[in-house]
């Protein structure tokens, strides 16, 4: 479907799915799993309690909003990319596409910081069941914005390339995008946040 | 050039932004002197306020609004099954501990 079609869609009042359908199965079912390891996570949690909130006191949470706040900032401007594509224009689609790849870096930067502090402080894998469970999802949402990289580097090879664009697949890198953003939303309230 | 659909998307992002900032005022009005205390109210209130950021995601910036009926459906029913899942999980584990 073109850009063209999508408006003259859009404007007949007609709905239709952002992306391509098979990429909310895979929202739906990410989402799903990254759920059954926070239970198990608050399960845990609510049996060592004290142990818990000891380990949790060595974050720092004014670094996690930090990382939260670059985050939604990425996601804010792939929103806008679609929004430009949509409406054909095509260099502030990929300006957009690009800032969002920007926020995704200064995010991949912040947690490597993160990780090198905890690290240094003694804080590992293996030193306390809190940090097993936070290496682990901080881990897992990473390898997902690694995944992320290359999902927007198709989006932007999509958006330089005239015959090449695609509004469905534009949304469905957006789709994606989103998907690793409120995983993170999730993963900073129930780390840094909940007590 | 800046549309109304722009300016609904800052909007959207303002108020996740303003959610994010709001827990580390919750987190600090149940600590004392920087030393973490357990507390339901925090617990309960950040993953109601996480699922309530990521219905704001999917149906501003994902498009759920413009979806049809069935996605705003299917992901509405799938955001409260989140919330019931964890806040459930963490109260049944308080009651047994």
């Amino acid at each position: 479907m073109t850009a063209t079609e999508e408006v003259r869609e859009e404007r007949a009042g007609i709905r239709h799915i952002p992306g391509q359908p098979d990429m909310w199965f895979f929202v739906l079912f990410e989402s799903l799993v990254f759920t059954s390891y926070f239970c198990v996570y608050l399960f845990v949690r609510t049996q060592h309690e004290k142990a818990f909130l000891q380990s949790q006191s060595h974050l720092l949470p004014g670094f996690g909003a930090l990382e939260t706040i670059v985050l939604l900032t990425s996601s804010w401007a792939v929103a806008r990319s679609v929004q430009h594509a949509r409406a054909a224009r095509y260099a502030e689609s990929q300006r957009d596409a690009l800032l969002t790849a920007g926020c995704g870096l200064v995010f991949l930067a912040l947690k490597i910081v993160e990780w090198i502090r905890l690290i240094h402080a003694g804080h590992t894998f293996t030193s306390s069941e809190f940090f097993q469970y936070y290496f682990f999802l901080t881990g897992m949402h990473l390898l997902h914005l690694l995944i992320g990289f290359i999902v927007l580097g198709v989006l932007v090879n999509q958006l330089s390339t005239a015959n090449k664009r695609s509004q469905e697949t534009v949304e469905t890198c957006a789709t994606y995008w989103h998907t690793v953003d409120f995983l993170w939303v999730l993963i900073f309230a129930l780390m840094y946040v909940v007590r | 050039m800046e549309t109304a659909f722009d300016r609904r998307l800052f909007a959207a992002w303002l108020v996740l932004v303003a959610i994010t900032l709001l827990y580390l005022w919750i987190d600090h009005s149940v600590d004392h002197g920087g030393v973490l205390v357990a507390s339901a109210f925090a617990t309960v209130a950040a993953i109601a306020l996480a699922c309530v950021k990521v219905r704001i995601i999917m149906r501003e910036f994902m498009e759920i609004r413009g979806a049809p009926p069935f996605l705003c459906r299917i992901t509405d029913f799938w955001v409260v099954l989140m919330a019931a899942a964890l806040i459930g999980t963490y109260l049944a584990g308080k009651a047994v501990a």
